[in-house]
């Protein structure tokens, strides 16, 4: 139960980011809830994830690694230590500053895809560019463009219940890519979907990374993991250890 | 987050339940449609009445002994009040005295007949019946509607209201008898020579069943008298003597009729007469005013309350929606919205709830309002200020039952709302 310090958190991201910049550094990270009695998620957690990486967060449940990915996706703040994305330490931000951050700086993709189900697909992919006060036009036309790029340019004004498990998915993706963030943040992204439609969630992910996005994974199969160029493996809300995963696999 | 998109995102939520959009809109259309049918129909009765009597009697003063200020319920039958509720106390004295103020142009003593009873052909009236005396100058120009007026001293003349025409099934017209019965003297033949809408100082002549005779030589005959202090003798006393000014002197010579009749007159000096009353139509026409003004507010607060119950169906409503879109909610959180635009999605959608009760309800008050007038025979007048208060009134009740729903609807935490099923 080693607990990566600030230096070698800094040393991870030189490994891998071709630019020695971090997009993400989480610095002796704490986070505790009080459940009726304080239940610690993050003991002390350092990480950095450098401008274009590909992160794999792996750990059984209740590891802490969704509090992570909260932590970083600005969704929530610790109780100790600092999270700095895009130059910004969370924490400090006002409640409106952080939610700009989540709608421009960072995309989610969830287990359970999260779309609005009374939104069309075309409309959830640009519900990020509403916030951000794009005008409708330029909403839409992007919003056709992503989900034309994820193969749905047949599906635009489908509302979600009219699409399948892995269309919903690709959906959600093309919604996290809307805003252009630099950031994609994907928890068990391939959770509800059957394999093959798994692996092309993953083939998504991939060439959204190819187009200089840094990526953080969280997922529970070793399978998918291996999708990313290093696998950060958490337990009791600690990393355990960070682990590179050999090109070509 | 701009307000367009806002109000489209709100929109498309209440449009997603129907059913329960439109019943809860049904609560603040009753109340609001409540407001402005009471409101529309209170302010065409007010216009109606008041209307009339500024038509008909612009600048008059009229001076009655007894208190008996408009307003004064003395729970007697509704229609001839003007003259029975005075008493006969202004003798002629005080009549020639008031004639002689300043700026008073026309004098005109009224009083009852004593008379009990009127026949026209087999048809007698008894009961309520109004034999009153006047001078001509009683009848304004415009006054009578067909034939003429009476001549001072002509015997056997008489003039009705049209009131009093509609009470006989046959069609009384001018030429017609009329016999009057006197309570204490023998029954006497009258011949109509006209029939009048009002008279000056009338007010209430328009909707009675009166019948108008010459007050020389009938009042002398079958009238009343009083002492008069000044004069030391019994002189015919009038209950109300109506005066008529030029309008821009009216206040004026009020005040002087006022001055004579509380300090000098005879009437004062009557035994039973408390007070006098001068009044101005101006004074009158503010006290109907005033009156139909408190009943319509007061019937207006009554679809006030219906509103607030329409305001708790809104709030409700918005709660129930808040917990069963806390996932949405997370999923609009995670995609950049702040708290203060979660809140005016929300809040939005219950000021779009007030402002459909206030589009749906206004109109359907309006035209019930309008039926009410048409079936009250009285001119519909759109009340355009309360217009405005209701629909003022259905955006501030979707405001104030939408903010506490919308402030937790802004405080829900993105990450329970997201794990949320």
């Amino acid at each position: 139960m080693s607990v990566t310090d600030g230096d070698a958190a800094a040393a991870g991201a030189r490994a891998d980011g071709p630019e020695d910049e971090a997009v993400v550094t989480v610095a002796d990270v704490h986070k505790e809830y009080d459940l009726g009695g304080t239940v610690t998620a993050l003991d002390g957690v350092s990480l950095a994830l450098a401008e274009g990486s590909y992160t794999a967060v792996m750990g059984p449940s209740g590891s802490g690694k969704s509090t992570l990915l909260n932590l970083i996706g600005a969704l929530d703040t610790p109780t100790a230590g600092e999270v700095i994305v895009d130059g910004e330490n969370v924490a400090d931000l006002p409640e409106r500053e952080r939610a700009r951050l989540r709608g421009t700086e960072i995309g989610f993709v969830f287990q359970t895809f999260n779309l609005m189900p009374r939104l069309a697909a075309v409309e959830n992919v640009a519900l990020p560019l509403v916030f951000a006060e794009w005008s409708r036009r330029e909403r839409r036309e992007r919003a056709e463009t992503l989900l034309s790029e994820v193969g749905l340019g047949d599906r635009l004004d489908h509302l979600p219940r009219e699409l399948s498990g892995g269309q919903r998915q690709r959906v959600a993706i093309a919604r996290a890519l809307a805003a252009d963030p630099e950031i994609i943040l994907a928890d068990e992204p391939t959770g509800n979907v059957d394999t093959d439609t798994g692996a092309e969630i993953m083939d998504l992910l991939a060439a959204a990374r190819d187009r200089g996005n840094t990526i953080l994974l969280v997922t529970h199969e070793r399978r998918i993991a291996d999708h990313a160029d290093r696998i950060v493996h958490v337990t009791d809300g600690a990393i355990e250890e960070i682990e590179p995963v050999e090109a070509g696999e | 987050m701009k307000l367009r998109d806002s109000l489209r995102l709100a929109g498309r939520s209440l449009a997603g339940h129907r059913l329960r959009s439109a019943l809860t809109v049904v609560g603040i259309v009753i109340g609001i449609s409540t407001v402005v049918i009471f409101a529309s129909f209170g302010t065409s009765v007010q216009t109606d009445v008041v209307g009339e009597f500024e038509d008909t009697a612009a600048s008059e003063i009229i001076v009655t002994s007894g208190d008996v200020g408009f307003g004064d319920s003395s729970g007697g039958p509704p229609i001839p009040t003007d003259l029975l509720d005075g008493i006969p106390a202004v003798t002629d004295y005080d009549v020639e005295q008031l004639g002689g103020i300043d700026g008073v142009e026309a004098v005109i003593p009224s009083g009852p007949i004593d008379a009990d009873a009127v026949t026209v052909g087999e048809e007698t009236l008894a009961r309520g019946v109004q034999v009153t005396a006047i001078p001509p100058a009683g009848f304004a120009e415009g006054d009578i509607i067909t034939g003429e007026p009476f001549e001072s001293g002509a015997r056997g003349e008489i003039v009705l209201t049209e009131t009093a025409v509609e009470r006989f099934e046959a069609n009384v017209t001018v030429g017609d008898t009329v016999t009057v019965d006197y309570a204490d003297a023998s029954p006497e033949e009258f011949t109509v020579v006209g029939v009048t809408g009002s008279v000056r100082g009338g007010f209430s002549s328009a909707f009675s069943p009166i019948f108008y005779v010459p007050i020389e030589p009938y009042y002398a005959e079958h009238g009343s008298t009083a002492p008069s202090a000044s004069q030391g003798v019994d002189q015919r006393a009038f209950p109300q003597v109506t005066l008529v000014a030029p309008p821009d002197r009216v206040t004026d010579v009020q005040a002087d009729v006022e001055r004579y009749m509380t300090e000098d007159s005879d009437a004062i000096r009557v035994e039973n007469v408390n007070d006098v009353t001068v009044q101005s139509t101006a004074d009158i026409v503010d006290g109907i005013e005033s009156v139909l003004a408190d009943v319509i507010r007061l019937v207006s607060g009554i679809g006030l309350l219906a509103l607030l119950v329409g305001a708790f169906g809104i709030a409700n409503i918005m709660l129930v929606s808040v917990t069963e879109r806390t996932k949405e909610i997370g999923i609009m959180k995670a995609t950049g919205a702040r708290n203060r635009e979660v809140m005016g999605l929300f809040l939005g959608e219950a000021v779009l709830l007030g402002l459909a009760g206030a589009v749906v309800g206004i109109p359907l008050g309006l035209a019930v309002g309008y039926g009410a007038a048409v079936y009250a025979e009285v001119g519909f007048t759109v009340p355009i200020i309360w217009l405005v208060v209701a629909a003022g009134m259905g955006i501030a009740t979707g405001v104030v039952a939408g903010l506490y729903p919308a402030w937790r609807a802004a405080r829900v935490d993105p990450i329970d709302a997201l794990r949320y099923e």
